[in-house]
């Protein structure tokens, strides 16, 4: 055996083989979902039947039911539009806030910085009941501005604390540099930090779209009419009526829901992973 | 001879417009000849699909009738509370609401919920009047409208009970033999012993069947300390032990319509949406051909040596007082509670859905399948979940709160002994009672 022909075979035992339950157990529940929206439903109530594997063909007769039956495609939309309001407007406000808060030194900066995450760990299910007033007296119940005007309220202080460790990271010296090349502070920002720090502002972005994406209860509580429901409401709400549960209906919509969740974290994996500042210095 | 229609000079359709535009400004709304009433309404997802459809056509026809904007929104009945909760927080939302499951809403909201004595009143003489009017008053007041109850039957395989031996079961001492000789073939009893709906009801019915009760007629003495008591939650020991499997202390609503529709389950004490269900869904006895609908029977919820007692959700409609369409709100109801619309609602809902109305109590769907034949007399000894006492929020946090399942389940299982088990549901019920209690 030559030597390319080892070292594959040391990487299945030292890499492959070692990731491979950790990789099982993440894509588990995908697989799991996808099976059970493909299985018959007289497959599904069948308790003798092995729940991971199809044994009486494949029905699409669960995307059928949501395509045709629900508004799904309506809800599907909807959890977009708000998705994509909502990180834009709290990623923006989050590189505003995280900046300074990074970068100047000012009295009460620290405690301003423990307060914004303070103000991440109180539940929504605490400030839903204040929040529906607020949103009432802005007159914006039951439409889809509701809600990118409340998640921010968890999104913003989520990529302040994150948009702040990364801007930390980023050496203050290509700062001065350009500072003293002459930019001022705002283009200092704009020019040299944020290109530096665009893997951190995509993952900001990617936590922020995926926390919006999930979202129930606000959701829930501020939107009503079934058209501008959002998907995770929407399933819900059609697809278990009272002790009856839409399995099938339930997984499809799972599986496609993970869809945009799942292509965002692909598209965007190599900024993710890539080394944060490599060559910003030499 | 006509006269010739009278010319708008532009001086004075300039002023009449800038008049009205002012005038709109200062009353802060649109003239009411441009202004569309909207009716709004809140509901659970009907456990029928086609029962919403109903209500949806009725509601439309309605607003059609009167020209009112009409929004029927339909949520998961699990997302009520979250909603009612926020609702009554911002003192603004739908116009009108469902309550439940339980009365005892009205007792949480009494000072948001307008009274409906009138429409009450106007509702029960044209539907035989109300099954137990003294039931659906709170405080002396009605502050909703008893809307549906699915009465609970017990749905039990035909084959199965043919296969061990057994003809008409009546009494849960029968039921106890049926689970025990059914799951020795694979096939246990099911009812729930964990936190869900069906558990409150199916344990309170045995409860009360063995003479039994929580709080009393003055809805002030608990009365959960009893021997009789003590002889329900050995009979659901025994239940447990020898006719179930462990899983039921884990199930929820759904668990043991799935049991039943699954093959595995011989009885279950559930409404009759499983076998609603299996039929749409045409789900077949694992290993045959044969769908399973055809092979399961509703028969009345059994009785104990102190009689035969039941409960289910009682779904209720009220209005919000914080509406601005109190009046076209019991419009509304008046409407749908005329006996035609009551009888097509009926009709939609295959009979799951039984208004606490005698003449509906009678419809004929109940005769359209031998299935629905004995929901009329499950809901003659049907009582609210609070019984012999008043509803009360109290009695309402005891159902939410799930003390009643927990308590048997506790016993059970063997987690504590009975003595154990009963003296912390008292503790509990006492502490949420006394909790409760206003000030005179």
């Amino acid at each position: 055996m030559n030597r390319r022909g080892r070292r594959a075979w040391r990487s299945v035992f030292t890499l492959y083989l070692p990731v491979t339950p950790f990789v099982l157990f993440a894509l588990f529940p995908l697989y799991f979902m996808f099976v059970t929206s493909l299985k018959k439903n007289s497959e599904l109530y069948d308790p003798t039947s092995i729940p991971f594997l199809i044994r009486r063909g494949v029905t699409f007769g669960h995307y059928q039911l949501l395509s045709g039956d629900t508004l799904f495609w309506s809800w599907f939309l909807n959890s977009l539009l708000v998705s994509l309001g909502a990180t834009i407007v709290s990623v923006v406000l989050g590189i505003l806030a995280a900046y300074p808060l990074a970068r100047l030194r000012f009295p009460g900066g620290d405690s301003f910085g423990v307060a914004i995450f303070v103000t991440y760990l109180v539940p929504p299910s605490l400030l839903f009941l204040p929040l529906t007033t607020v949103v009432n007296r802005l007159g914006l119940s039951d439409s889809l501005w509701s809600l990118v005007v409340t998640y921010p309220t968890f999104l913003v202080p989520f990529c302040t604390w994150l948009l702040m460790g990364y801007f930390r990271t980023v050496p203050r010296e290509i700062e001065e540099c350009a500072m003293l090349d002459g930019c001022g502070r705002v283009q200092t920002m704009l020019r040299i930090l944020l290109p530096v720090a665009v893997p951190g502002v995509i993952c900001a972005a990617l936590f922020a779209f995926t926390l919006s994406w999930n979202e129930f209860l606000y959701a829930l509580v501020f939107v009503s009419p079934a058209e501008l429901k959002t998907m995770t409401v929407g399933v819900f709400s059609e697809l278990i009526r009272g002790d009856i549960y839409y399995w099938g209906g339930l997984m499809a919509g799972a599986c496609i829901g993970s869809l945009p969740i799942v292509i965002a974290y692909v598209f965007f994996l190599d900024y993710y992973v890539s080394g944060l500042t490599a060559g910003a210095v030499k | 001879m006509t006269s010739e229609p009278r010319r708008l000079s532009r001086r004075h359709f300039i002023g009449t417009a800038a008049a009205g535009v002012g005038a709109a400004v200062a009353l802060d709304r649109a003239p009411a000849v441009a202004q569309t009433r909207e009716l709004t309404f809140l509901t659970v997802a009907s456990f029928v699909p086609e029962t919403d459809k109903e209500l949806k056509r009725q509601f439309e026809e309605w607003g059609a009738k009167n020209k009112v904007k009409v929004r029927l929104d339909i949520i998961a009945h699990l997302q009520l509370q979250t909603k009612k909760a926020a609702e009554v927080q911002a003192r603004s939302g739908h116009d009108l609401t469902a309550l439940g499951p339980g009365l005892g809403d009205a007792d949480l909201y009494f000072d948001y919920l307008a009274d409906l004595n009138d429409v009450a009143g106007d509702v029960a003489p044209k539907n035989g009047g109300w099954l137990n009017p003294d039931d659906y008053l709170i405080r002396g007041k009605w502050k909703l409208l008893p809307w549906w109850q699915p009465p609970f039957p017990m749905a039990v395989r035909t084959d199965l009970l043919e296969q061990i031996g057994e003809k008409n079961p009546d009494t849960w001492e029968d039921w106890l033999r049926v689970g025990r000789k059914g799951k020795a073939i694979g096939h246990p009893f099911g009812t729930a012993l964990g936190h869900s709906g069906d558990a409150n009801v199916t344990l309170l019915s045995i409860l009360w069947s063995y003479g039994g009760s929580y709080v009393s007629k003055d809805g002030k003495t608990i009365t959960i300390n009893s021997k009789e008591t003590r002889a329900a939650m050995e009979f659901v020991k025994r239940l447990y032990s020898e006719a179930m499997d462990p899983e039921v202390v884990a199930w929820d609503d759904a668990s043991n319509n799935r049991c039943l529709n699954a093959g595995k389950c011989i009885a279950i004490h559930n409404p009759i949406s499983a076998y609603e269900s299996a039929k749409k869904d045409k789900v077949v006895i694992p290993g045959s051909q044969k769908e399973i609908a055809d092979f399961i029977d509703h028969v009345h919820t059994p009785k104990g040596p102190a009689g035969r007692k039941a409960t289910t959700g009682f779904w209720c409609v009220g209005i919000w007082n914080f509406s601005k369409n109190v009046d076209l709100a019991k419009d509304f109801l008046r409407y749908h509670f005329q006996p035609d619309n009551q009888n097509r609602w009926v009709e939609a809902g295959h009979g799951f859905n039984m208004p606490f109305l005698t003449s509906l109590t009678k419809h004929s769907v109940y005769k359209s399948d031998r299935q629905y034949r004995f929901i009329p007399e499950v809901a003659k000894v049907t009582v609210p979940p609070s019984w012999p006492g008043p509803t009360t929020a109290a009695s309402q946090q005891v159902w939410d709160l799930y003390i009643i399942p927990d308590m048997f389940a506790q016993y059970a299982t063997g987690k504590m002994t009975v003595d154990q088990a009963i003296a912390w549901g008292e503790k509990e019920m006492q502490e949420i009672y006394a909790g409760r209690r206003r000030k005179p």
